[in-house]
Parts: structure tokens; sequence; C-alpha cells
């Protein structure tokens, strides 16, 4: 009897052993109404959906705003109290080092663009469709762009180029030299210029002249004076953009897309999103920030007084009839006097600093609002490089070229738009006018600390610059550790 | 349909023939004479069993009348173990139990006994559970038990706890597996449950947790739900308490002259003209008084327990609600539920056991545990304000951007979660012998979800961030849709619907056998297949009429074309299938051996890792069985050890492979244009985490009424499931991108635990028992992932630094940041200080050099180190009751030793309010060394440093209660078996120095976020008064 018993069990056991290995398919689950990354751009459509994904994070200039500004002698962090958005604060006082968080999202946002732009790029020859040379081209753009951004930031940085990593890879990578990151994105930029249509009909989509433009930047801060002339001759020559009458429409969002815009960041008010994640917002989260803390009055409307303009920087323009002083800086105190009834406007003094001064081209105004969370959302789209940029640019070039006729004639086209008079020198006086007039045409949108370390003007302008250090920030310390802890960190920190 | 193969391969077969088998009948009773009905009456070593019928009597058919044992037991009696010997009559007198190693424990797919169990488990029983007139069953653990952790995550009601057992072993999910009659439950889900419905717990703490496998490593508790006993009366029981809830405590914040005084000194040191030139404000408004208010609590229970020959069941309602002492109705929990426990002896083989549960649960909150919760704006609300302006609208609180009147924001706060929940499972118990029962059974956890949120326009001043209107007359916003073409952004309602389901079918083959008297053997084999659904529906519409939460409904929206109006949805779908086997081995009694082994497929994981093996052998050895073994007072003693492995797969679905869901957005000719981006980075190789604990345990019974368990662990969590965060080169930090999950960092957990329980002996007129337990706690990280360093926790302050980690050699989120060494006093300490604090002045905190470079570096780690942690080094339960004549009475207490908390709920602005130690501020050279100055000049008074830190250590005694029993003679009149009245305290008092609501606070934003304290909605003290009426 005992013996059958224990048959039995053991037939039992065989049994459900077998009901299972025959069932191990029940564990083979997809995931529900979604896409796999490794199977996809099997159709043109995707190469469009993946495009969109890679300008996305075009949205994180934003920061630009503030770093560019912050950093230099034009405007100092401002906000509620010191340690709010201390990375900023850091780098307002030249302190900054290797623990920033503002300057890891630099790294970590321009990689994810790099990433997402490999995306495409490393599946570009999955299918041929009509229009594709477009679309990968304008990813090559932003490759270049996002590049840029890296090299501009931190020197030296690991190319990635048409592919994605896994996790283990990255410990080896190395830093590429500064020398092959730029001509890395020369390569990406030409190979756009070439290939991007000379019209885009979608508005925010860029062109050849975007590539160009930025090309002309790209080797202008190489000082390939020559080569960045013919660059952004071409832009100009091309007839395509023009200055816009009055200055002080530039920053205007019912202005936006104008004849000036030659790379602007689309921003959008319809969406809201949180404090934690500025990346994922549609809206410009540096014009809420530079907003009026608590304002209640006409005009303007609130914000967090970030990148408050400094003194100095007011009072750098030599014009005071100049417009774009008051058009890139507002007199808090000064405005609400003019107003009709001053007395009953308010605003409050953060704890991170006050200079009375605002940053008067991206800034909350009270028909600009976005939504849901106004502090957050914000329709001014960012104009990372603006035909006057363009103008100076270029004028720069030809003067570092030795080509003064050329220079004077850009020169003096953006000093024409605003009623100044006309620059008449040459050589090195012109390239002290051009390099003024950059902060007089450009304060308050990025580009000033980048001028500065640029033209080797840094160290007498701004406090507690340290030639051979503070021309680069820090390689966040934490990336260093990620990436295995090989590369060594930037010179001085 | 394999399924049905097996159960019909099981009937198949056949019956077997018995050799020397007769019937045994007898009659058992209690010592007062009276008969016992309902009481279990098995033969040793088989699961042939009966239960006694209403006049105590009982018959039972046995293989070998010569040989076997019948064992008699019965709630609240000691078992009995008495030899057949060939007679057919047997009538006992069971002996009312004090220490009772004979009880039953269930452990999974199974049942032991306290006496042969050769696991660490720790009991507890429904009686227990019931007296502490808690909400949640989870929140009666607390203090009871050794290695068990409980924080509750908010005392709002509805809040869920954090449950640890033996402490925290990994970054993401610590929760234990949780069953109730064999169906998974997930934490927050104990909400359904009424804790008079328990039965028992029983918590199993070591590897022999190891027959969940890939589930397990968190530990199990295992809840059964009340059911009845055979041929017994029905006992009905009707039970209420009714109690007023108030805060068990206020901060001590500045009035509104002590505010005016200070913060005129604030603003006035940075130079700017004072705010207030008349500092003589009285006292001004106490935020607090007007937020916290007195809530009521209560609870109705109706309970029916039987059974007769065949069939038992077990049934009950209940309905409970609580108000908050934040917001009243605003943060309400509601719970009703129904329940039905049935055994059914179809006939001599088969028996059908049916659990179902249906419960109905309501909950409103309000924002809590942040920046920007009720309690966070209460602190910081300036007292110089008035809670209402004159024209009667809600103050402003003008200054501060980000706080705002707390009582407008109670007001403005609608929404409403609605449970619909059906629990249950069907079991069919076959009883093919005396030695083998297979069990197959149907569990299954059905809940619809169904949420809504209305937000109103509302106006809390200028420029506030919660203002969804334009102004004070609440007009709406305006949004460009297009170029030049606006439309009205009104109130909205945000409403979502989910259904979750969960199937599990069991299937699982006991064997029970006893060879030659000494060899007792018993094996379990089973599989399991489970199943997890879910999916939700959401949408969110705009200008709902009238701004009124009466037509708060998306139905109702009148938003032109919809272009505000938004929708979303999801749905998951996760399995897991096992085979497990349980062998357990017992030689005369005295040696004890098991083995364990589980297979887990999980679908969580890719192809490359889908099945694991979780193995785990533990034995004892029952020394007070031992010839040699003659210590006269102590009665027994056993000796226990296993070591095992089990897993932990909590993790998102699909972490294998990387899916097109992060987000690509961007904008297009004005329009916001979707694109696609990868999401998570995707991790073929990705596996579930393992725990190896090794457990050694000794229990110990002195006397008749003296037991002592003490248990050693050591459990090491490898291959932690992390999302770490990876080089930015990856890419992986655009938006919605997201770090692979990956198996990184070494987690170690090591104590001691101890369990003293006293039982005074029965026949006295006064008595009581007194249960201690103590846990110590070492807990470390022993390997982060390669390349980090360490994984940063929670952020201190707004837009500050982050003051928790997970670092190799410290405990999981250890709190770091600098160490201060009291208050720069003079310019002149300053200047001769041989360490450079750049920035500092009088009045300043002074950190300590940690590397001794001179130079505090306040832009990298050379100078933090560790602060404390929020895990207790110690924690403590006593519970004590007594009875006298118709008196009883009990308390419980807790207390954790050696934590520490982060003081994370005040503003550094210049405007907050703020506690009241800021008056013994630094004022000038000597006034004080510990609290720096106060001005709204630059400063490092705010980075994170051990200033901030406080101890959190408390004791606090949960609860005291006082009962009366009336006395029998008027019970009998009044046809009641039994009435009691008792009034009784929860939380009656916290001794700690902690300056914080509550110093006992769990861990809502994780394991790294544990001890932080954002403004922490404090447990209420709860007075109550309730009956409890038998018939």
């Amino acid at each position: 009897m005992k013996k059958v018993n224990y048959k039995n069990f053991g037939i039992v056991l065989v049994t459900l052993l077998f009901s299972l290995t025959a069932c191990e398919k029940f564990l083979d689950l997809e995931p529900p109404f979604s896409q796999d990354a490794d199977n996809y751009f099997t159709e043109p459509s995707h190469y469009e959906l993946a495009l969109i994904g890679a300008y996305d994070l075009l949205q994180g200039s934003f920061i630009n705003l503030w770093i560019g500004e912050i950093a230099s002698d034009n405007s100092i962090a401002g906000g509620e109290s010191v340690t709010d958005s201390q990375g900023l604060h850091e780098i307002e006082a030249m302190t900054h080092g290797a623990v920033n968080r503002e300057l890891r999202n630099v790294f970590q946002w321009n990689y994810a663009g790099v990433g997402r732009a490999n995306f495409i790029l490393e599946n570009k020859n999955n299918i041929e469709f009509e229009g594709k040379g477009q679309i990968i081209a304008e990813a090559t753009f932003l490759r270049g762009y996002y590049y840029f951004q890296l090299v501009k930031y931190f020197g030296d940085v690991p190319l990635v180029i048409d592919e994605r990593l896994g996790a283990d890879e990255v410990t080896e990578l190395e830093r590429n030299s500064k020398v092959e990151v730029y001509a890395q994105i020369e390569e990406d930029l030409k190979f756009a210029a070439a290939n991007l249509n000379p019209v885009n009909p979608v508005k925010g989509r860029v062109n050849k002249w975007a590539a160009l433009a930025l090309l002309g930047k790209v080797q202008l801060y190489q000082d390939k004076f020559g080569e960045s002339a013919t660059s952004l001759d071409q832009v100009i020559n091309s007839m395509q953009y023009q200055l816009i009458g009055d200055y002080r429409n530039l920053f205007v969002v019912g202005n936006e897309g104008n004849s000036e815009a030659v790379f602007d960041v689309q921003f959008s008010g319809l969406e809201g999103g949180s404090y934690d994640c500025l990346i994922c917002l549609e809206g410009n989260a540096a014009v809420g920030f530079h907003g009026i803390r608590q304002y209640s009055g006409p005009i303007y409307s609130d914000g967090n007084s970030y990148n408050l303009p400094t003194q100095d920087l007011y009072d750098a323009f030599e014009m005071a009839d100049d417009i774009r002083r008051n058009a890139t800086i507002l007199d808090i105190d000064s405005f609400i006097g003019q107003q009709a009834n001053p007395s009953a406007i308010t605003y409050a003094i953060g704890g991170g600093g006050h200079t009375g001064l605002y940053n008067n081209k991206y800034i909350k105004k009270a028909n600009e609002l976005g939504l849901p969370d106004n502090d957050l959302t914000s329709p001014v789209n960012n104009v990372v490089i603006r035909y006057a940029d363009v103008l100076l640019m270029a004028a720069e070039a030809h003067n570092r070229s030795n080509n003064d006729g050329q220079a004077l004639l850009y020169l003096n086209q953006v000093r024409s738009r605003v009623n100044l008079s006309s620059v008449n020198t040459g050589g090195p006086a012109l390239t002290d006018a051009i390099w003024n007039e950059r902060r007089y045409e450009l304060s308050g949108e990025g580009h000033r600390f980048f001028d500065l370390v640029r033209t080797g003007r840094a160290a007498s302008e701004i406090t507690g610059f340290q030639p051979g250090k503070h021309e680069l920030f820090a390689l966040p310390q934490i990336e260093i550790s990620l990436a295995g802890g090989n590369w060594s960190q930037n010179p001085g920190y | 349909m394999k399924y049905l193969l097996v159960i019909a391969f099981m009937f198949f077969i056949g019956s077997i023939a018995f050799a020397q088998e007769g019937t045994v009948t007898g009659k058992v009773k209690g010592q007062d004479g009276l008969t016992i009905p309902g009481a279990s009456v098995v033969v040793k070593g088989t699961t042939n069993g009966v239960a006694t019928d209403m006049d105590g009597n009982y018959l039972i058919k046995v293989a070998n009348i010569k040989t076997a044992i019948l064992q008699f037991s019965y709630l609240g009696y000691a078992t009995q173990e008495i030899a057949v010997a060939g007679r057919d009559n047997l009538s006992v007198t069971m002996k009312e139990a004090t220490t009772d190693i004979e009880e039953v424990v269930v452990v999974g797919y199974g049942t032991s006994t306290k006496k042969t169990l050769t696991g660490a488990t720790s009991q507890i029983g429904g009686e227990e559970v019931e007296k502490l007139n808690v909400a949640r069953v989870d929140q009666a653990l607390q203090g009871q038990v050794s290695g068990v952790a409980i924080n509750t995550n908010s005392g709002s009601p509805g809040g869920s706890s954090s449950i640890r057992i033996r402490g925290l072993s990994t970054f993401g999910d610590n929760d234990p597996l949780i069953l109730v009659d064999g169906v998974v439950y997930d934490s927050e889900g104990l909400n359904a449950l009424n804790p008079n419905d328990i039965a028992s717990v029983n918590v199993l703490k070591d590897a022999t947790a190891g027959i969940y496998g890939v589930r397990a490593a968190n530990g199990v508790i295992i809840i059964e739900t009340k059911k009845g006993a055979l041929n017994s009366a029905p006992q009905v029981e009707f039970s209420s308490y009714v109690g007023i809830q108030n805060t068990a405590r206020r901060l001590d914040l500045l009035n509104a002259t002590e505010y005016a005084v200070i913060k005129n000194e604030i603003i006035g040191s940075a130079g700017d003209p004072v705010p207030f030139n008349n500092t003589s404000l009285g006292e001004g408004t106490d935020w607090q008084d007007e937020v916290f208010q007195s809530a009521l609590i209560q609870n109705y229970n109706f309970s029916v327990l039987g059974g007769n020959k065949n069939s038992t069941y077990s049934a009950g309602a209940s309905y409970f609600t609580q108000d908050g002492i934040v917001g009243g109705d605003k943060s309400n929990f509601e719970r009703i539920n129904a329940r039905l426990n049935l055994g059914n002896q179809l006939n001599e083989k088969v028996k059908l056991n049916s659990v179902i549960l249906y419960t109905n649960e309501k909950r409103r909150a309000l924002p809590e545990n942040g920046i920007g919760s009720v309690l966070y704006n209460t602190i910081n609300a300036f007292p110089n304000e008035p809670v209402k302006t004159a024209d009667g609208n809600f103050s402003y609180l003008e200054e501060v951007t980000d706080i705002i009147n707390p009582l407008a924001q109670i007001e403005n706060s609608e929404n409403q979660a609605i449970v619909n929940k059906i629990v249950g499972k069907e079991e069919l118990v076959y009883k093919i012998n005396d030695n083998f029962t297979f069990t197959n059974r149907l569990n299954y956890n059905y809940a619809a979800v169904d949420f809504k949120a209305f937000s109103p326009l509302v106006w809390y001043g200028p420029g506030k961030a919660q203002n969804s209107a334009l102004n004070a007359n609440l007009e709406p916003t305006r949004v460009e849709i297009a170029d030049s073409v606006f439309i009205e952004r009104g109130a909205s309602v945000f409403e979502s619907r989910s259904t979750f389901v969960d199937l599990n079918g069991e299937s699982y083959l006991n064997y029970n056998r006893i060879f030659n008297e000494d060899h007792s053997v018993k094996g379990t084999f089973g599989v399991s297949v489970f199943q997890r659904t879910g999916n939700q529906l959401n949408g969110s519409a705009f200008n709902i009429p009238g701004n009124s939460v009466e037509y708060a409904d998306i139905s109702a929206n009148l938003a032109p074309g919809g272009f505000l109006n938004n929708t979303g949805s999801f749905e998951f779908e996760e399995r897991l299938l096992s085979t497990f086997f349980r062998g357990d081995y017992g030689y005369k009694g005295k040696y004890l051996g098991s083995i364990i082994i589980r297979r887990d497929g999980s679908s969580k994981f890719g192809p490359n890792n889908r099945f694991g093996t979780f193995p785990t052998v533990s034995g004892a050895w029952l020394i007070s069985e031992e010839d040699f073994f003659n210590f006269e007072k102590i009665t027994f003693a056993k000796l226990r050890a296993s070591y095992g492995i089990s897993g932990n797969d909590q993790i998102q679905n699909f972490a294998y492979r990387a899916q097109l869901d992060g987000e690509g957005v961007y904008v297009f000719d004005d329009v916001i244009v979707q694109g696609v981006a990868i999401g998570r980075a995707s991790n073929p190789d990705l596996k579930w985490e393992s725990t190896r604990q090794f457990n050694l345990g000794l229990d110990l019974v002195v006397g008749e009424n003296f037991n002592i368990t003490t248990n050693y662990f050591i459990k090491n969590t490898k291959d932690l499931l992390f999302q770490p965060e990876v080089s930015g080169v990856l890419g992986t930090n655009g938006p919605g991108g997201q770090s692979p999950i990956v198996n990184a960092g070494d987690v170690s957990n090591k104590g001691i635990e101890l369990e003293l329980a006293y039982y005074s002996a029965r026949e006295k007129k006064l008595q009581y028992a007194i249960n201690f337990n103590t846990t110590y706690l070492r807990n470390e990280v022993l390997k982060t992932p390669e390349g980090v360093e360490f994984i940063p926790g929670a952020a201190f302050g707004v837009g500050g630094g982050v003051a928790t980690r997970f670092e190799e050699g410290f405990a999981i989120g250890y709190f770091h940041g600098f160490e201060t060494n009291g208050i720069f006093q003079t310019q002149e300490e300053i200047d001769n200080a041989t360490v450079v604090q750049e920035g500092a002045k009088p009045g300043d905190l002074k950190y300590v050099d940690q590397n001794g470079d001179g130079v505090i570096s306040f832009n990298d780690d050379s100078d933090r180190k560790e602060l404390g942690s929020a895990i207790p080094d110690f924690t403590f339960g006593l519970n004590v009751s007594a009875s006298y004549k118709n008196f009883d009475f009990s308390m419980n207490v807790f207390a954790a030793v050696g934590q520490e908390i982060i003081r994370n709920y005040e503003r550094q602005q210049p405007y907050a309010n703020q506690l009241d130690y800021v008056i013994d501020r630094w004022v000038g050279a000597g006034t004080s060394d510990e609290n720096p100055r106060l001005t709204s000049e630059a400063n490092r008074n705010g980075e994170f440093s051990d200033y901030f830190v406080e101890n959190g250590s408390f004791m606090r005694i949960k609860n005291m209660q006082l009962g009366y029993t009336l006395p029998k003679a008027i019970t009998e009149k009044l046809k009641s078996n039994s009435i009691r009245f008792y009034v009784s305290v929860n939380n009656l008092l916290t001794v700690t120095q902690y300056r914080g609501y509550d110093p006992e606070i769990g861990s809502v934003g994780g394991a790294l976020a544990a001890g932080v304290d954002y403004g922490f909605y404090p447990q209420a003290r709860t007075v109550m008064g309730g009956f409890n009426f038998k018939f």
C-alpha cells in the first residue's frame, strides 16, 4: 500500500513540474501600448517624432541666460536666499567648484540632447524616404549645438557619435581634447549647412543660415577669424535677415520669429510644470525666475528676482540716451515713480540680493502670462542667435582678420538701428568698440561671460576671476566619479 | 486546464485501507466542569481531525487504536496529547493556557506549532490587536513584537505606515509581503481591513519566509481573520467606541510681539528699514489654535461566528470614521466593510473554505508633509496677521510668496478617493488520507479606485504660486490658444478611475506522518500562479460652473471646444510563476530540521534572468527534551538556527528593456508638438535582489509562566535594485528620461531581538501579564554601485543641498553635513581663528574643519561629515495588562532610542514665523553659543549642519485602557455572555527632546528621506470610550 502511495506522489510531482515548464510562456508579457526603442525607425514619421525629442533639449538654453550673465560682470544671482540655487550664487562669487547643480544640469541636459540626436543618426540608414536628408541635417545641427555648449563650459569632453552607450561603456570613455570636440562640431555644422534647406517653413525648425551662423560663432570661439567671416558673410548675404526697427520690441511675444531671429529656441505658455524638473517645462523658466518678486502693479508680473543686472552694467552704457539701456535693464524704483499711482505698486526684495535692477529682456510681463504656474511657464522664446549678434560677430571676425572696412559696415548697421552715431576707427580700437557694442547690444542674453573669456578680458572685468582656472567651469565631480573616476578635473579646481 | 488535470488526478488516488482501525469517543470539558464545544481533536502526525459538538462530545476514527495519540486543543487552553492505548472512550479536562507552546501558528502553505517552529517568528493574537483600538492593523504591531518597526507615514486619517522587518535592506521597496488569509495585500491596502476581524498575526522574520521566494526578502506578515468553530453556538458580538482626538503637541512659535522684534532685527541687520515701527502687537494670531481642532473618531462593529457539524461561519460588518485634527472633515477617512468566512465540509474528504471581504473606503486629504502643506503654512504664517481681514476675506500673508493662509487652503481643498474592494478566496481542501491533504485555491483582490479633486479659482494674495485666479475677484486667467485667440481658464476638476485585479491560483500538497513514533515527517509541495493587472483612465476638465464644488464633475465642464481639457490612461500587467517545496523532519520531538526550496519566475525580468531559486535550511534542537536536561525551573528550551536566501522583485515593469516613454515635447509653429524619446535606459541583465539571512535563536519557558525568546540575525542584501545616478554622458537626463535600473550595492542589517513575557497564574484574583521586547539593530551600506561614491537622498531647505545619503560604511539614508562648534562671538575671534570660514561674521555658526586644511570648504564634501541617521539603535515595547475582579487594565509603551531627525519645516525666509528658540539667538558677544544671529544678510548659517539635526529618541504611551465587565449575575439577566465597558487613551504621553510635532515620523519619500521632518501631520491623542457586548 505504501508503495502505491509514493508512486502516486511521484506522479503528481512530475505532473506539476511538467505543467509549469509548459507555462513559462506565461511570463512573456509585452508592454502595453508602448514602443520599444530598439525596433524603431521603421517609417518616416518615426524620424520626425524622434527629431522633436532631439529639439526638446534646446529648451535647456534658458540656463545660459543665467550663467552667461551671472558669471560675468553683468548681473548677480538674486533669488529667495543665498542657498536658493546656491550654484548660481557660487558662480556669481567665482567660488564655484565641482559640486554645482546648475553646472551639472548643463552637462546632463546637453548630453541628453546629444543622445537624442545620436538616436536618430545611428538609425539614419534604416529606411529611405523623401525629406530624410533634411531631418538628418537638423539632427546633426542639434548635435553640433549641444557639443558647442559642452565645450564652451567644460573644455575637453568625451565625444559620443552615432551610438548609444551602455552603462558600463561609459567608464571606458576618455575626455576628447577641445580641438577634437571643435573639429566634430564644425564637421556637424558644415554637414548641416550643406544639407539644410535655405527656408524652413516650420517655425522653430532650423535652416541653412542658422547652421552657418552657429558655425561662424564656433569658428570665432576658436579665433578662426577668416573662416568665421566667411561663414557669417553667407548669412548676411543671404538677405534673409534684417534688424527690426524698434529694439524695444525684440523680446515681445507678439513679435516673435521676427526678421532678426536667426536661431531661436521655442517656448509655449500653455503647459505647466514643476520646480523639480525645469528641463521638462515647455515654458521659458528664466522669464518667470527673472520676474519682480511679489510684484503687484502694471505691465510686469511677479517672479523670483533672479539674475539681477548690476549697477556696473547700468553705468556701462556710455550714452544715456541709448534706448538699449532701458530696454535691457529695468530700474524698478524709477519705473514705479513714473507710474500713475506709485504708492499702489508693491514688490519684495529677495534674500539672495538686490540691485534695484531687473533683466528687462526676459522678464515676466502681465500680458505674457503662462499657465498654470506663472512662475514656470512663459511663452517668451530664447533667441540664441540674433541677427545683430551675427553682424557683430562678423564685424569682429573681419576686424580681427584685417578687414576693418567690412567690420565698420556691420558695426554701424547695429548702431544706426538705435540712432547712435557711426564709429569710424580701426585696428584694436575698433575691436574694443565692437566688444563694447556687444555688451550694449546683447547684455541680458547670456553671451557676456563667454565673450569675456573668449576675448581674454574676463580677468580684468570679473571680480574674483582667476586666469588659468575660471575660463572653464569645473566638471561636476559626480560626473567624473560616475564615468569611472578616470577623468582629470579642469585646471585650478 | 492543467490544474483541472492535476485535481482530477488527485481525486483518482484511491481509498486506502486501515490497519487496526478503531473509533474513539469522549467529552471535552473545562476546569469549571462546563463542556467545550468546537474543541479540536486531531490524531497526532496526521491531518485527521474533528471538532467537538455542542455538548463537547467527539467521535474520531483512528488508523491504529493502539499507537494513536490524540491532540486536544481549544483557543485559550493548553493543548493536551493523550495516547489512546487501545481505549475507545477518552474524556479530557482542558487547562486554561498561560503560555502555550503548542499554539498553532500559520506559516506559509501550512501550519506548525510554536514548539516545532524552526524559524524566527513573532505572533500577536486578535485580542491584543482589538484592544488597541487602532484604525489599521499594522499600527497595532508597533511595540508588540521585536524586530518589526512600524512608523506612521502620516497622522492623517487613512494615512499609511511604513513597515520594516529587521531594518532597511534596500534602496527601493522595503515593505514586507502581507498575506491576509493567503491573499496578497499591499501595505496601503491594509486600510481595508477592520482590526476587529483579526484572529492572529504571524510575522516571519528570518529566512524561513523564503517559502515566498522572490517576494520574501523584506519578511512576511501572515494575517488570519476570525473563523467559526465546528459545533459551536452562535456567538454574537457588538462593539463600539467613540473618541475625541486632539493634537498631542503644539510647536512653540513666536507670538506677534516676539515676531515683530525679531523680524526688525533680521531685516534691519541687512541695512533695510525695519518693518515694524510698533512692536507692541500682543499675542497676535495663534495659527496652530486656528488650524488644529478636536475631531471625532467612531467605530461600530458587529460580528457573529459559530458552526454546526459540517460547517463554520464567521460574518461581520463594521463602520469606522475618523476626522482629522487638521481640517476636520476635509481630512476624513471612512470605512464600511462586510465580511464572510465560511468553512464547509462537503463530504468526508472535501472541505470548501470561502473568504470574502467587501470594503468601501472614502478618504479626503489635505496637502501634507512637505513644502506647501497646511501645517507647513501654519508654522510659517505670520502671527501679526489676522485669519480674516476686516472685509471678511482670508488674510494674504503677503510678505512671503510661498506661504499661504492655511485656513484658506483648507477651505479650498476638495478631494475624495473612494475605494471599493472585494478580496477573498475560494479554497478546496481534499483530504486524500490521514497523511495527504491537497489544497487548491483561487485568491482574488479586486479594487476600484475613484478619485476626484476640485481646484476652484482661488486667490491667496499677490504673487502666490498657488493662485489659480487672476485677481482677488476670482476672475479666471486667460490662455492664448492661437494668435490673439484667448479663452478663459476657470475652475477645474480632475477625475480618475482605476481598477486593480490580483488573481492568484495555488495548488499544494501537504504530507504529515509519524514513522515508528520517533520520526515525524511533514512535506509541502505546490505551485502558485500570480497575476496582477491594473489600469486607469483619468481626465481633467476646466471651467466648472459657478466655481463651485457642487458642479465638480467632468460632465459639467464648460471649457470651449475642450482646448484645456486633458485625458490620460495607463495599463499594466505583471505575473509570477512559482513552485515551492518544504520538507520538515523531526526526530523524537527533539531534533527538527526543515528545508525550503522555492523557484520563482517573474515577468519583471528579462528572458536572461527570469527564474530564480531560493533555498533555506533551518533546524531546532529542543534541549529541554533531552534526558540530561534537568533544570527544574526551565520547562522548555529550544535552540534554533536558519540560513537562506530570499528575493525582492519590487521594481517597475519592463525595466529590462528600453521604451519610447520619455518626454520629447517641443514647440513648432507655436504649437506644442509631441515627439518620442527614450524613457528609462534598458538593462537586459536585470535580476532580483537577494537577501541572505542567518538567524540564531533561543526560546525558553521558565516555570509555566515566563517565556523568553531571543534572536541574533545577520541579514545581507546583495545586488540591490537601484536606479542610481548614471553618467550624464549616457544621455538619460532629459525630460522623462531615467537611469537604468541596475543591480548594485550591498546592505547589511545585524541585530539582536529579545522578547520576554510573563503571565500570572490563572487562578489568582489579580491576574496580570507583562510583555517586554527590545530590538537592537545596526544598518550599514556595504557597497555602492561601481563609480558611485554615494547616492543622494532628501534635499534640505528650499533649493538647498542634499542632506541624506546612501554611502558605503554608513547607515542607509544617513545625514551628511557640517559639524558646528558654537558661534563666533567676536570679529577678533574670526580674525584669529586658525580655520578660515569665508564670509563669517560674529554671531555665525562656527563650522568644524574636518580635513584640517585650515579652510571650511563649502563647495565640496571635504568638511562635511556624518550627522546621524533616522534608524534607531534600540527599540523597546512594553505591554502590561492586568485584571482584578471585574476590572481590567492595559498599557502599551513604545520607545525608540538613538535616531536623529532633520528639522526641515522651517522656511528660511526673512518674514516666515519661527520657533521660539530663536529668542535665545546670538545678539552680541557672549549671548549665545548655540543659536546664530538672525539676519537677512548673506550668511552660511542655513547650510545643512548639525544645528538642524535633533535627537529623535522618544518614549510613548501608545495606549492605556481601563475596562469594567458587568458581573455575571447582571449579564445573565440581560441574556448576554459578557458586557464590558472601557475608557481608553491613545497616544497619552510622549517623552522626547524633539522640538517638532511628532518624533515618530515615517519615510514618505522612500528609504533615503526617512527622518526628514517637513511639517509632519502628527498623530492625534485620542480619548475614547467603548463597550463590547457578547451574546
